[in-house]
């Protein structure tokens, strides 16, 4: 008996219950043997009387769709089945067959009831709704993550009392209040005083350094010359991470807070990292405090570290990707601005942008080169020949600092990527008024582009262009049949005792979620990059409804968790990290939540195909 | 039929026609092993004909029946699967330390009705230290177990009605029968299958049908080695109970191997796998 206790407690839910629960279980179960191609649970047949446990072997789950009969999910030792007919007393919405000689578990209907009844975990487990289950397990995970920066709100760090100037103080006063409250931070406003409008600002220890004694500027200079209005703010029950995350972007230290729109305090980045060693906020620092090329040379490395730790904290993917783009264009500034004094000031305005997972903020561990560089269409003639510097440049210098160059050459070292805006213009347009799928497939990533560094504004100039999308038919069924070259390898569960046992999890995974949220966006004409706000921001105009866009958030963000989970293991064991995970080696949860992610995409694959009918096209 | 081996007992038809027309007839010829249809008996051995002491109505009772239909569907029968530890290998001069047993009903192993005892062995009975490396059963356990007279209302009461399941029946039968024979004058009545000979039957079948090679060995007739070979997960080792749960599963996947249309019988169960 302890074999079955203890096989039950290595899979969820049965995890989570208390022991003397699970041996209740145990000694209540029934054992039933079935043999190849039996069917267990028949569609609209009887109502299912037991919890089904797989034990050994695997189970097809069958769905009729018109004349066809459909494999949709393959169960494999441990996973449970029946569930949906036993909590609802009716006819199984799918057909159960064995597909080898299966051993299952069977849990009888009142001990599993009184399981639910007991143990909200277990209740909650067999939600009906497979969306509600992916956003308990990442609620789950968030729950556990280090309390320090993920659960500590904004508002818990409001220590010391708010000190408030008029902006028609002198800077002199304003100093002499710092100094004798011992801080280093005011907030500046007309009355109403603390109310949240274009009047608050700040002013900071560091304003009176550089703006006022580095500028020459005389003691009596009015505060509200000098001060930053109006000032960012966030709400008193943001996360402290959310915080540190706005100052990293921002470069601020000062954040004030608020609460219903008015300020009740002031926190500093040391508030938030007072118990952080492994900051994210050092990084930047540390390239701009940089001598030289060598002292940058193991920078990736540093931001894996970053990463890793902020992993291990429990950390959500699309943070961890917007910490790593702080630190990453950090660099590029850094690299471009010492660029532009050795080769002289360029010759016209030019935007240096990054495509793909860089641009959609979504870069992690290791991230090859995938960058352009648009100039101006008024450039001297001598501008291609100092760009084209340039850029060969930056291109080696990203190599020495830890970025490898992209296979596919898509750098503003290729001529292709490196000219002026027009020609940039000329070249969207043509990708979106003939768009041919497997041109669509190689451009995709320049949808997903993100200006780095420059003056020209390569958005005012590109997104108009870019709209065009919106409404048009043709590019949209196009570039949906590309989205959906890729389908979930959902047959593969069937498959896991064959040889190839490893899963890709960006080309079966994550990318598919990023082709279907550029699909959603431009469909929606927003201009949002990251997967995440793509989905977020198009769902009340595309053709995804919100329950689906939050499923395929949901199923990204636990992609990409697995895949930076196994890429952060192979790293810590000196491998270069890939994006196989060989199949076997996942825990039980982890199977079970890869499964449900590749099941919700493919729902909506087969959505966005009815949409598109993407069937039809010649 | 002098040549039948002691604990061969040929094939089993049907009691219910007997027990309910001829009662008097039954206890007088309790050696009768198999009565055809139509009321045909056959005598077969009539070694207990004497008795040692008057035997409990419990046992009276267990005999009585009544058993399965034959004709019914295999899943519709009950079914009590066994083990027992002992103390050696030979009912003779070896004694009985515990019994496992687990129900089957309508095809599923039910394991509510996991059974597990001990055995006290009788007086003056030193349980051999060689035996004990093997069941890891100590003299003093067993010495505070109830005696077999005390355990056999219980084990009567899960052997009622329910055809016997066991692996290699030799052992775990021939001791249950030695102790009731000894204790009672009285013997196990109904049907009983053997894992081990359903097992060959289906290796010779498959041969047979060419579905695997004739050179192809027999199966083992080793108990875990043959559960996992079939693919079936085994359950902690030398436990009576395991034994009777690693056999239970054993025996669902033979029989759902031999029923691959639905339809077989009692009767060609039996036939495949009876003793």
């Amino acid at each position: 008996m302890e074999e079955i206790t203890s096989f039950l407690t290595s899979y969820p839910p049965f995890d989570q219950l208390p022991p003397q629960a699970v041996a209740r279980s145990a000694r209540g179960m029934q054992i039933e043997y079935f043999t190849a191609g039996q069917t267990i649970l028949e569609f609209g047949g009887a109502p299912a009387k037991f919890l089904y446990v797989v034990r050994k072997g695997g189970v097809d789950l069958l769905r009729e769709t018109g004349s066809e009969i459909e494999i949709f999910d393959t169960l494999g030792p441990g996973e449970a089945f029946g569930y949906p007919s036993l909590i609802r007393d009716q006819a199984p919405a799918v057909t159960v067959r064995a597909h080898t000689e299966t051993l299952a578990y069977l849990l009888p209907s009142e001990l599993f009831h009184r399981l639910r009844e007991e143990n909200p975990a277990f209740h909650r487990f067999f939600a009906a709704v497979a969306f509600d289950r992916l956003g308990f397990a990442l609620k789950v995970r968030q729950d556990r993550a280090d309390p320090a920066l993920f659960q500590t709100r904004l508002g818990d760090l409001v220590r010391r009392s708010l000190m408030v100037i008029s902006p028609d103080a002198t800077v002199r006063e304003a100093a002499q209040l710092m100094s004798k409250e011992g801080i280093s931070c005011l907030l500046v406003d007309l009355p109403p005083i603390g109310v949240l409008d274009h009047n608050t600002g700040i002013i900071t220890d560091r304003d009176l350094r550089n703006r006022v004694l580095a500028a020459g500027l005389p003691a009596d200079t009015l505060v509200r010359e000098v001060m930053t209005a109006p000032a960012l703010s966030l709400s008193a029950d943001s996360l402290a991470f959310e915080g540190l995350l706005l100052m990293l972007e921002r470069g601020i230290h000062h954040l004030p807070i608020s609460e219903q729109g008015v300020v009740v305090g002031m926190v500093t980045n040391t508030d938030i990292l007072r118990r952080q060693s492994r900051s994210p906020v050092f990084l930047p620092r540390q390239v701009d405090r940089a001598t030289g090329l060598d002292e940058l040379r193991n920078y990736t490395d540093q931001v894996a570290m970053t990463v890793s730790g902020l992993l291990d904290a429990g950390a959500r993917v699309a943070d961890i990707g917007r910490v790593v783009a702080v630190a990453h264009d950090a660099l590029h500034r850094r690299l471009l601005r010492d660029i532009e004094m050795e080769l002289g000031s360029p010759p016209a305005p030019y935007a240096w942008i990054v495509l793909g997972s860089e641009g959609r903020l979504e870069q992690t561990l290791r991230t090859d080169q995938d960058n352009a560089l648009i100039y101006a269409d008024d450039a001297p003639p001598g501008a291609p020949a100092y760009f084209r510097t340039l850029a060969h440049m930056m291109v080696e210098r990203l190599v020495a600092c830890g970025f490898p160059r992209c296979p596919g050459d898509v750098m503003a070292t290729n001529p292709q990527w490196c000219q002026p805006l027009a020609s940039w213009q000329a070249m969207f347009r043509r990708w979106i008024d003939v768009p041919e799928e497997e041109a669509l497939l190689r451009s995709s990533i320049f949808f997903d582009y993100r200006q780095l560094y420059g003056d020209l504004d390569a958005e005012a100039g590109l997104r108009p262009v870019i709209a065009r999308t919106q409404g048009n038919t043709i590019f949209l069924a196009r570039l949906a049949r590309a989205a959906l070259r890729a389908t979930p390898p959902l047959t593969f569960f069937r498959s896991v005792a064959l040889d190839d046992e490893r899963i890709d999890l960006k080309t079966r995974g994550t990318a598919m979620v990023v082709d279907l949220a550029r699909l959603f966006a431009l469909e929606a004409g927003r201009s949002e990059t990251g997967t995440l706000s793509r989905l977020q921001a198009s769902w009340p105009t595309a053709s995804v409804s919100q329950p689906a866009a939050e499923g395929l958030a949901d199923a990204f963000e636990l992609l990409s968790l697995l895949r930076l989970r196994h890429q952060q293991h192979q790293v810590a064991r000196g491998e270069e990290p890939t994006n196989l995970v060989v199949f076997p080696q996942l825990s039980p949860l982890e199977r079970r939540e890869l499964k449900e992610s590749l099941q919700i995409i493919a729902r909506i694959q087969r959505s966005v195909a009815m949409t598109y009918q993407t069937g039809r096209l010649g | 039929m002098p040549s039948t081996p002691p604990l061969s007992r040929g094939k089993w038809v049907s009691r219910v026609s007997v027990d309910t027309h001829l009662p008097l007839l039954t206890q007088r010829l309790r050696g009768i092993e198999a009565i055809k249809p139509g009321g045909n008996m056959v005598f077969l051995r009539n070694w207990d004909l004497f008795r040692k002491r008057e035997r409990p109505a419990v046992l009276q009772a267990y005999e009585a029946g009544p058993w399965p239909d034959p004709r019914s569907h295999w899943r519709d029968a009950s079914y009590v699967v066994l083990d027992v530890e002992t103390s050696g290998l030979d009912p003779r001069h070896d004694v009985l330390l515990a019994i496992g047993l687990v129900g089957i009903e309508g095809g599923r192993i039910r394991l509510d009705t996991c059974w597990r005892t001990l055995v006290r062995p009788p007086e003056g009975f030193l349980v051999d230290a060689s035996s004990i490396r093997i069941h890891n059963l100590t003299r003093a356990e067993v010495a505070e177990a109830p005696t077999f007279d005390a355990v056999l209302p219980s084990l009567i009461d899960h052997l009622a009605r329910r055809i016997l399941v066991v692996h290699v029946s030799q052992v775990d039968v021939g001791f249950l029968n030695r102790a009731l024979r000894t204790n009672y004058g009285g013997r196990l009545a109904g049907p009983i299958i053997d894992t081990a000979r359903l097992a060959m039957r289906i290796h010779d079948r498959a041969q047979i049908l060419g579905e695997i090679a004739h050179e192809q060995p027999a199966p083992t007739i080793q108990l875990r080695a043959l559960a996992t070979s079939m693919g079936l997960p085994v359950y902690g080792e030398h436990d009576a109970l395991n034994d009777a749960l690693t056999t239970a599963q054993l025996f669902l996947a033979q029989a759902m191997r031999l029923d691959p249309k639905g339809n077989l019988s009692i009767k060609s169960l039996l036939r495949s796998g009876g003793v």
